[in-house]
């Protein structure tokens, strides 16, 4: 872990009861780095977000979560509370019902900056004004003073961008922000995403299903699989070469155009596991077009390779494959 | 938000009238007359005594006008004269009324101090023990009529323990102190029967607050607990709730009546039953429509009161 | 002053819900309230004289000889139960039967009348509703008095607006749903509907609001007869058994909570029948 690291994630694991939806997740997280963490529903994605913001009720935590320096799993809930929205926030993915109904939306805002910032209501309120306006919602003045119902969803999710901005955190997690709000929309959010996090340097951990928008924010992308992260790297190797054979049935499976209309959508048969009922070895095997044997019986451990991480018994044999049709892995 | 306020206020005043109109023609079915029965006792009674009472009681106009002057009265502050004392019925509801509104505005305030607090405790504890227990007490509570319990508490407290009073009624501003002596058992006689609906619902409410996203929201944010709890899940769970407010408050004014008569408290209540025992329906008629007007008059606070706890509600605007 | 929360439960359960049946509950509750029907049914042949005095035996404590005690007079407390139970249950029942009745034919009108008559009945439902129910029962017995039979009709009406209610509501449940469509398609006449298709589809919610309605008869009936409106001399329900029970509570606790007992053991099984036919919510947590 160098100083520059913000947020080091070590072997966390979250268990309901004798249930564990994510097993052993572990990654480091740099000043202004932009980590996209992709998988499908089910996969323990937004489960690992909540985990490190602990939000995640009911659950067994276990493993490190080093947030500049500190672990967020060995805080006091008091403590905790003054870290949450500070240094690190989240953006949700139901921006309709994220918000207090019965609050104005300038209420919501000042209560967020009063809780980690040393502002008066005075203060409080002209910077909840300012922070509408670097959000993009138009006349800010007015509408600091409306209810969420008053809003679109594209600016209900810029109102919840701009709580969780409103300290300046050192990371911002977004699970999965623009999965319910329109193509335009979703655009725009990730152009402001985009402007607010260069302009404070904020590390983001963005959680998606959605690949081209991984694609076009993240520079690192991990993808999880049966609660473990199976494949890490660059964005750009990682579409040029996914190892994993997951990773490549997922970027196979996102829809090109360009395919001919007799060509059937290729699709990954079968459905991810239950996180009760976890095949043995390789969660992947059942669906995995290349399992062996060995990835019946053994657990393939994250390993480094050529830069990235793959967790696969294969991993060296599909690197070399890319090498050999002289694609940079 | 003044139309939605007008429109209800209008439909309150309607079924006021509505329910004079119903409770005056009942009264005025029956088949005997009220005051031959109330000179029935001296037998031979002079024919002209009974036309001159029958008279003055106006027993000999049309229907139509004796609810006329009746209302007419009411709305002027003359309930008009009791048929059997020499007090007006606006004296003897004037001497009453206070016994009945301090009882039934300390028994809402206690059981909203007994409910709120469980109904909290009980939604963030949801599936504990403590919970089971507090939820199968209200099943069992919702069982016991509020006469019922008024005995059971009777029997407890003023009769094997001789720690209160079982009956009787002093006036605040005469001893405050001998005034909240009695009102205790009869309070928390209507609190405890009233309390089980308020955390029923309000229970049930909260735990689906809680789950919501903007609770989360509001964690994520580093909330206080307790402030995540109250400003932000309670304020929302309460709006539904209200309407059990609404019916918390009709429970507990007709349950007036029978508490006050098994504490002996000279209230509204108490003042019905004697009235139907004499058969002065000059009176009953009066105490009835109070009674009835205080209902609807709370429910229409209530939901005046969502118009202001519900800001979607005001512009018009469909709820949730 | 009947429980408005019994009336929620059943505007609940007015959607429909698998009632569940055979269950421990449901079991026990019939069992205890057929065992106090039985009772109050057989119990004076077998039980002593309910108006028998022995002034030497005054204020006894339930013994061999007397199984609840004796009352002021010397009669005996069990028999007089039994005897008072009869009465009660017989007025529960037929309020019961006769707030089942016209309400079902009050919410059969609304529902299948639509527009006017339906606005005019529910408005007549509202109004009745706006005045609380024992103050209401005091205006009909102030004019009509108070016999076994008027009490059973007088609180019978009482319980009726409600029952329109949940009728009306249920049967415009029933009437938008796919089999009526498709009966009338098929030239159902109105009547043959009801009749044949709608009344046994509803017959669950009716359960839960003749069993509710039972309860608040009782608790009605208790009340009236408590404060001396009910009942009256020389026959004595469970109600006017807790008054005399209470005139003398301070000599003797017994004749004041047993028939409490009687009154509250029968409510309970019937709101535990209703709950249990309703398929109510379990109170121990909701999912999710």
């Amino acid at each position: 872990m160098t100083t520059d690291t913000v947020l080091d994630v070590r072997d966390l694991r979250v268990a309901f009861g004798p249930v564990e939806p994510v097993r052993g997740v572990s990654f480091e997280l740099r000043r202004g780095e932009r980590l996209g963490l992709v998988g499908e529903s089910g996969s323990g994605k937004s489960l690992t977000a909540l985990a490190v913001m602990r939000l995640a009720r009911r659950a067994t935590l276990r493993g490190e979560v080093l947030l500049e320096g500190r672990d967020l799993l060995r805080l006091k809930p008091r403590e905790m509370e003054k870290v949450r929205g500070g240094r690190v926030a989240m953006v949700y993915q139901d921006p309709m019902s994220a918000l207090n109904p019965v609050y104005t939306v300038g209420r919501q805002l000042e209560e967020a900056i009063r809780l980690h910032t040393r502002a008066d209501r005075r203060a409080a309120r002209e910077r909840a004004v300012e922070l509408l306006d670097d959000v993009g919602v138009p006349h800010p003045r007015q509408r600091v003073d409306q209810y969420p119902h008053e809003f679109s969803g594209g600016m209900r999710q810029r109102v919840m961008i701009a709580m969780a901005m409103c300290a300046d955190p050192a990371v911002l997690i977004c699970d999965e922000p623009t999965t319910a709000l329109d193509v335009t929309t979703q655009a725009r959010i990730m152009d402001l995403l985009d402007r607010l996090v260069e302009e404070h340097g904020t590390a983001v951990v963005l959680i998606t299903h959605d690949l081209g928008v991984a694609a076009g924010f993240c520079d690192a992308i991990q993808v999880m699989y049966g609660g473990r992260i199976v494949e890490r790297a660059e964005a750009e190797r990682l579409y040029r070469a996914p190892v994993h054979p997951y990773s490549e049935a997922l970027l196979g499976a996102a829809v090109d155009l360009s395919l001919e209309l007799g060509v059937p959508i290729p699709t990954i048969g079968g459905a991810p596991p239950l996180a009760g009922e976890l095949p043995s070895g390789c969660s992947f095997h059942p669906r995995c077009p290349v399992a062996r044997d060995v990835c019946r019986a053994e657990l393939p451990a994250l390993e480094p390779l050529s830069g990235r991480s793959v967790a696969c018994h294969l991993a060296a044999e599909r690197a070399a494959t890319f090498e050999e049709s002289d694609v940079p892995v | 938000m003044l139309g939605f306020v007008v429109r209800r206020a209008a439909t309150s005043i309607l079924l006021l009238v509505a329910a004079s109109v119903l409770v005056f023609v009942i009264l005025r079915l029956l088949p005997g007359d009220p005051i031959i029965t109330r000179l029935g006792a001296t037998a031979g009674a002079n024919p002209e005594a009974i036309d001159q009472l029958r008279r003055e009681a106006g027993l000999d106009d049309p229907i139509l006008q004796q609810y006329l002057d009746w209302i007419g009265g009411v709305l002027t502050g003359d309930f008009g004269q009791s048929y059997f004392s020499q007090f007006s019925v606006t004296d003897l509801i004037g001497r009453r009324i206070g016994a009945t509104l301090e009882l039934t505005a300390v028994s809402i305030l206690f059981s909203l101090l007994i409910a709120v607090p469980a109904a909290v405790f009980c939604a963030l504890r949801r599936g504990s023990w403590l919970d089971r227990l507090v939820t199968t007490g209200s099943t069992v509570g919702m069982a016991l009529p509020q006469f019922l319990l008024g005995i059971l508490l009777i029997l407890v407290f003023a009769v094997e323990l001789r720690w209160l009073p079982a009956r009787g009624y002093v006036p605040f501003v005469d001893d405050p102190g001998e005034n909240v002596r009695r009102m205790v058992l009869p309070a928390l006689t209507l609190a405890i029967a009233a309390a089980p609906l308020i955390l029923r619902y309000l229970r049930a409410s909260m735990i689906e607050v809680l789950d919501s996203s903007y609770i989360r929201t509001a964690e994520g944010k580093g909330v206080p607990h307790r402030r995540v709890v109250v400003a932000h899940a309670l304020r929302n769970a309460l709006i539904p709730g209200l309407t059990m407010l609404g019916m918390v408050v009709g429970y507990t004014l007709g349950g007036v009546v029978i508490v006050e008569y098994v504490f002996g408290i000279p209230g509204l209540g108490s003042l019905a039953v004697e009235s139907v025992f004499k058969r002065d329906y000059a009176v009953l008629q009066s105490v009835v429509l109070l009674i009835s007007a205080l209902f609807i008059l709370t429910t229409l606070a209530v939901d005046l009161l969502y118009g202001v706890l519900d800001p979607r509600l005001r512009n018009g605007g469909a709820r949730g | 002053m009947a429980s408005p929360a019994l009336s929620l439960g059943a505007r609940f359960s007015a959607r429909r819900r698998a009632p569940r049946h055979g269950s421990r509950t449901t079991i026990a509750a019939v069992t205890v309230l057929a065992l106090i029907v039985l009772l109050c049914v057989v119990g004076p042949w077998l039980a002593q004289d309910p108006s028998a005095i022995d002034n030497a035996n005054r204020f006894a404590s339930p013994s061999g000889a007397h199984l609840f005690g004796t009352d002021e007079l010397g009669r005996d407390l069990f028999a007089r139960l039994v005897d008072g139970g009869r009465i009660s249950l017989a007025i529960g029942a037929g309020a019961t039967a006769v707030s089942m009745l016209l309400g079902a034919l009050w919410g059969f009108a609304a529902a299948l009348g639509r527009g006017l008559l339906d606005e005019l009945l529910m408005r007549l439902a509202d109004v009745t509703m706006a005045i609380p129910q024992l103050l209401f029962a005091l205006v009909f017995v102030a004019a009509f008095g108070a016999s076994t039979a008027g009490l059973a009709l007088i609180i019978g009406i009482l319980l009726t607006p409600v029952t329109a209610r949940m009728v009306r509501s249920a049967v415009l449940g029933e009437l938008q749903s796919d089999y009526t469509q498709a009966a009338l398609a098929y030239g159902a006449t109105r009547t043959r509907l009801v009749l044949r298709e709608v009344l046994p589809n509803i017959s669950a919610p009716l359960g839960v609001q003749a069993a509710i309605n039972a309860a608040n008869a009782i608790i009605l009936e208790a009340a009236l007869s408590f404060v001396g409106l009910g009942v009256q001399p020389p026959e004595a329900s469970w109600g006017t058994l807790l008054q005399q029970g209470y005139q003398k509570m301070y000599l003797s606790t017994t004749g004041v909570i047993f028939p409490a007992l009687a009154i509250f053991l029968t409510i309970w099984m019937l709101n535990l029948l209703a709950d249990q036919l309703g398929g109510t919510d379990d109170l121990r947590g909701r999912a999710g």
